[in-house]
């Protein structure tokens, strides 16, 4: 498995493991949060931060010759491909959004409604490049 | 993809057994793109073709086929 593999494989499991928990509780607060809990997201970023900084830095420790080699055509081809899967994605979601939106929700439901669309178009995108490294593309 | 082919691991073979992250530091790829490209996965740029070639002492018609199905 390569690093660039390793990175999306982080990337994936971190974002899936701590938003899910966000998420999680975004859902299980209900009405009872009131307005969009940024105290949380800011526990939230800090912590998937961490955890990607910490898991990659001890990943290039064990492998440094791959960890400081550049991105060659294929990984570069992959990430465009990954990109393109995400960008649609997100562009269908944000305008289902936009569409719902129009029903006057309140707005912690459009905050965390467009962060989940990110935050999904991102899982989407790490897989995408997981896939495909599998594949050998 | 099937329809190229390609004759590395023959010619890392003649070449004192060259290894495939050899060839990859030689052609500034990574060893995966490397088993990729000789698996027929992946095909690499023309640039990346020539550079292989090159590190053989082949010409690229001799690396590389192309089959149409």
């Amino acid at each position: 498995m390569s690093f660039r593999e390793k990175t999306a494989w982080i990337s994936l499991l971190s974002m899936s493991g701590i938003y899910g928990l966000y998420f999680w509780s975004v859902i299980h607060a209900g009405h009872q949060a009131g307005a969009f809990h940024f105290g949380g997201l800011l526990e939230t970023i800090i912590a998937l931060v961490l955890v990607q900084v910490v898991l990659t830095v001890a990943l290039a420790i064990f492998s440094p010759r791959e960890a400081k080699a550049p991105r060659d055509e294929r990984d570069k081809l992959i990430e465009l491909r990954a990109m393109r899967v995400a960008y649609s994605g997100l562009a269908t979601s944000v305008a289902m959004a936009c569409f719902f939106g129009a029903f006057d929700p309140p707005i912690v439901f459009n905050t965390n409604a467009l962060l989940f669309i990110l935050v999904t178009a991102e899982i989407l995108r790490a897989a995408c490049q997981i896939i495909q490294y599998r594949r050998g593309a | 993809m099937d329809a190229i082919r390609n004759e590395i691991r023959r010619l890392r073979f003649e070449h004192g057994e060259m290894t495939q992250q050899e060839l990859a530091e030689k052609i500034g790829l990574t060893r995966q793109t490397v088993n990729a490209i000789e698996q027929g996965k992946y095909s690499p740029s023309l640039e990346a073709a020539f550079r292989i070639a090159a590190v053989f002492g082949e010409p690229l018609e001799s690396v590389f086929h192309y089959s149409p199905e």
